[in-house]
């Protein structure tokens, strides 16, 4: 009963994941790619390996011919931190990165023939850490400069997780403007959200770099990079921290969170349930026997076959009939009071023009 | 066309659906002609072509004699030699003419693409003819017909009024009573041709929902396909509550200039058409290089105007580089998706740009030309430099 109750207050997952999405393409929204990674890095220091994370980059940086250092994607000014280096593995790239895949990434509704490494093959014990960042607007995020997705889409994708039972929690970040309305339309349980800033507010960037041109990242993503460097595997640290990071005094905008929704109380959820893949083990100190006699299970079924009568294709339409048949005739006619007012008024007409004097050599 | 009638073959109204737009008489000429389409347009065209040359073919009678007129009652200046036009130079224009509308590309195109624009055409073609010649019944019942069908040649009411009133020798002042008796007689005989016209319709398919799909579907601008017209990008931006009011605008836009062009062209009637007839082609609802057509077909009936253009070059270069242009960016926005409906919008608004400054400049030099006529060519102002005629 004390088990039962103490599973109450820790989190039942026994397997984590990641969906990270960059939406924006072209060399100025380098800090977009830049806070993806990051969180990436971070993700897989504490853990998660590859075939857990599903990384959706929608533009490459590191190979950007305007990249004066190639092969590199750097999160720090001074060019302290290369988030890129050579084991980045990259899900969905460049055009791959749109709302229909990433719907399909969430709800498993993915052809048969992708690989396995761009499904989020999750079940209903898994963690899911969701982070987007790009540019938004009040109620959508914008995927590669041409299309949105919206609040409500979303909200949707994560009902139809939680009735798939593809998670057993979630936790949604978003570094975008206005970033609290992507989360305001959540209305499945065990979702947690966070966001950099609040409707009618803009997520700033945070340095430029002159030597780059452009700026490395976003000041929310920045300043939870910079939180995230101190978490180990083994940390205590809770969400609640979490939700302190970069205060508006660093942030300019406010950063919000939504709680509402998830059962545990976020005190008593780790940084490592979601950004880290902490197996939970239970060691134990009795011994379990294995019978001998698991060999030579019966068959169940009787050796002869019934008989049946041969089975054969039913007829779902009688296409013999169809093909035979007439078509249908239904003309339309003009009603004759009409065709006789119509040349009535013609006749009438051309001899009023013409003079009665014609009728004679019309008869 | 071919909808309407398959859904009348299926029993239903060609009404009911959100593509047949045309006129009950159309249902009953294409009933029995819908295997012939192309021979039908082809006919049409042609028709278009033969009405056009005899209505030249008479107006040059016409303006030769009041030419003749106008010289012997010495109302044109000293020095016009050079501005009087010859029968020499007039005897091909009607072949100009019917070759103009025959070869113009235009014409092909809506004749290839089976437009009923080559039926409004040739209606009006037949009206032009039937005011030229000045019966008035004949014209009356071609306007009822041509309005009856789309419903902006309800304008050229006006033109043909007051060349019928010339025609008469009846003045034009207000206070005439001959001008009001036979302004009744011509508006009475329109209205009822065009009543007996549209009761016939219903008798078609005993219903009146031709009226809103036809006349309705006009005025509302419902449908906003890109045209080469003007409506179809401002109504697709535009607002709800504000679309009522642009709609009354623009069709409004329509018959405004009949009453101020009736007013300063009252002695020209016939060019006064041919502005008309340009005004409706440019700002009517839907509008196709069939109507732009029929327009041009009148150029070489003012051909003596020449020296008088003054854009002429730009404006023909306008033109054939927005027709050139039209079905390239029409490609590149909907096949190839790199360009955006802003590039065909652009291109339309050149092309109605190249098509009012064409009416404006033939304008001028009509107005010009007549002023010369009367003031001598060569004018000084007050102190004895040369002046210059300037379109206020």
């Amino acid at each position: 009963f004390q088990d039962q109750a103490e599973q109450f207050f820790r989190s039942g997952h026994t397997n984590n994941w990641a969906v990270l999405v960059c939406t924006s393409r072209f060399w100025f929204n380098y800090r977009h790619v830049a806070n993806t990674l990051s969180v990436y890095r971070s993700v897989k220091r504490l853990g998660i390996p590859d075939s857990h994370i599903v990384l959706m980059l929608a533009d490459d940086m590191a190979c950007n011919p305007r990249n004066p250092k190639p092969a590199t994607v750097f999160s720090h000014k001074n060019m302290e931190l290369n988030v890129y280096g050579d084991d980045v593995e990259v899900d969905y790239r460049s055009y791959e990165v749109t709302v229909e895949n990433f719907l399909r990434v969430l709800t498993g509704r993915i052809p048969p023939s992708t690989p396995r490494s761009k499904r989020l093959l999750s079940d209903d014990r898994s963690n899911i850490l969701i982070y987007m960042t790009g540019h938004g607007g009040n109620g959508f995020l914008k995927f590669q400069d041409s299309e949105e997705i919206t609040n409500v889409e979303l909200a949707d994708a994560f009902e139809q997780m939680w009735q798939k039972r593809r998670y057993n929690e979630l936790l949604f970040i978003i570094d975008t403007c206005q970033g609290a309305s992507m989360y305001e339309r959540f209305y499945s349980p065990n979702i947690m959200a966070l966001a950099s800033s609040q409707v009618g507010e803009d997520s700033l960037s945070h340095q430029p770099d002159l030597g780059i041109g452009v700026h490395l990242m976003d000041r929310y993503t920045f300043y939870v990079l910079e939180f995230l460097e101190e978490i180990h595997p083994a940390s205590q640290t809770n969400m609640n921290d979490l939700f302190q990071v970069c205060p508006k005094s660093l942030c300019v905008s406010t950063p919000g969170h939504r709680t509402d929704l998830f059962q545990r109380d976020p005190g008593s959820v780790l940084i490592t349930d979601f950004f880290g893949s902490v197996r939970k083990v239970e060691i134990t100190t009795e011994a379990l026997a294995l019978d001998r006699h698991v060999a030579g299970v019966e068959s169940k079924f009787p050796e002869e076959e019934l008989a049946t009568e041969p089975l054969k294709y039913a007829e779902q339409l009688p296409v013999a009939q169809i093909i035979h048949q007439k078509p249908k005739q239904k003309d339309w006619h003009p009603p004759g009071g009409f065709i006789l007012g119509l040349w009535a008024l013609i006749i009438m007409v051309f001899f009023k023009t013409y003079g009665i004097k014609h009728m004679k050599h019309v008869f | 066309v071919v909808e309407g009638l398959a859904l009348l073959d299926l029993g239903v109204s060609p009404y009911s659906g959100a593509i047949f737009h045309e006129t009950p008489l159309i249902i009953y000429l294409f009933h029995f002609l819908i295997e012939y389409a192309e021979l039908v347009f082809m006919i049409t065209d042609v028709l278009t072509a033969v009405a056009l040359y005899l209505a030249i073919q008479d107006f040059n009678k016409v303006v030769f004699k009041k030419q003749k007129l106008l010289i012997e009652l010495d109302k044109y200046a000293p020095d016009v030699a050079e501005l009087i036009q010859t029968p020499m130079e007039m005897h091909y224009i009607p072949l100009k003419v019917a070759l103009f509308y025959l070869l113009n590309p235009y014409t092909v195109m809506s004749c290839v693409a089976k437009s009923t624009c080559a039926i409004n055409n040739s209606v009006m073609a037949f009206f032009i003819l039937a005011t030229i010649k000045g019966s008035a019944f004949l014209s009356a019942v071609f306007l009822a017909l041509a309005t009856y069908q789309s419903l902006y040649p309800l304008t050229l009411f006006a033109p043909a009024l007051l060349y019928l009133l010339q025609r008469q020798f009846i003045p034009i002042k207000l206070k005439s009573k001959s001008f009001w008796l036979y302004t009744m007689q011509y508006a009475s005989l329109y209205l009822c041709s065009l009543v007996v016209i549209i009761c016939l319709s219903f008798f078609l398919l005993n219903s009146w929902d031709f009226i809103p799909s036809v006349y309705g579907f006009i005025l509302s601008v419902p449908d906003l396909t890109p045209n080469i017209g003007l409506f179809w990008y401002f109504f697709a931006e535009m607002f709800e509550h504000f679309s009522l009011f642009f709609v009354c605008v623009f069709q409004i836009n329509v018959f405004f200039y009949t009453i101020p062009l009736a007013i300063k062209l009252k002695e020209h009637p016939v060019f006064f058409m041919f502005v008309q007839l340009a005004i409706i082609s440019i700002f009517k609802s839907y509008p196709t290089v069939g109507d732009v057509a029929l327009y041009m077909a009148f150029l070489p009936v003012w051909s003596h105007l020449y020296r008088f253009l003054r854009n002429i070059f730009i404006l023909s270069c306008v033109l054939i580089f927005c027709s050139f242009l039209f079905p390239v960016l029409w490609h590149l926005w909907i096949y190839a998706g790199s360009a955006n409906s802003n590039f065909y919008y652009a291109i339309t608004l050149t092309f109605n740009i190249g098509q009012i400054l064409l009416i404006s400049d033939y304008f001028y030099a009509f107005l010009r030309r007549e002023y010369y006529l009367t003031h001598g060519l060569h004018l000084t102002r007050q102190d004895g430099t040369e002046a210059m005629l300037v379109l206020k």
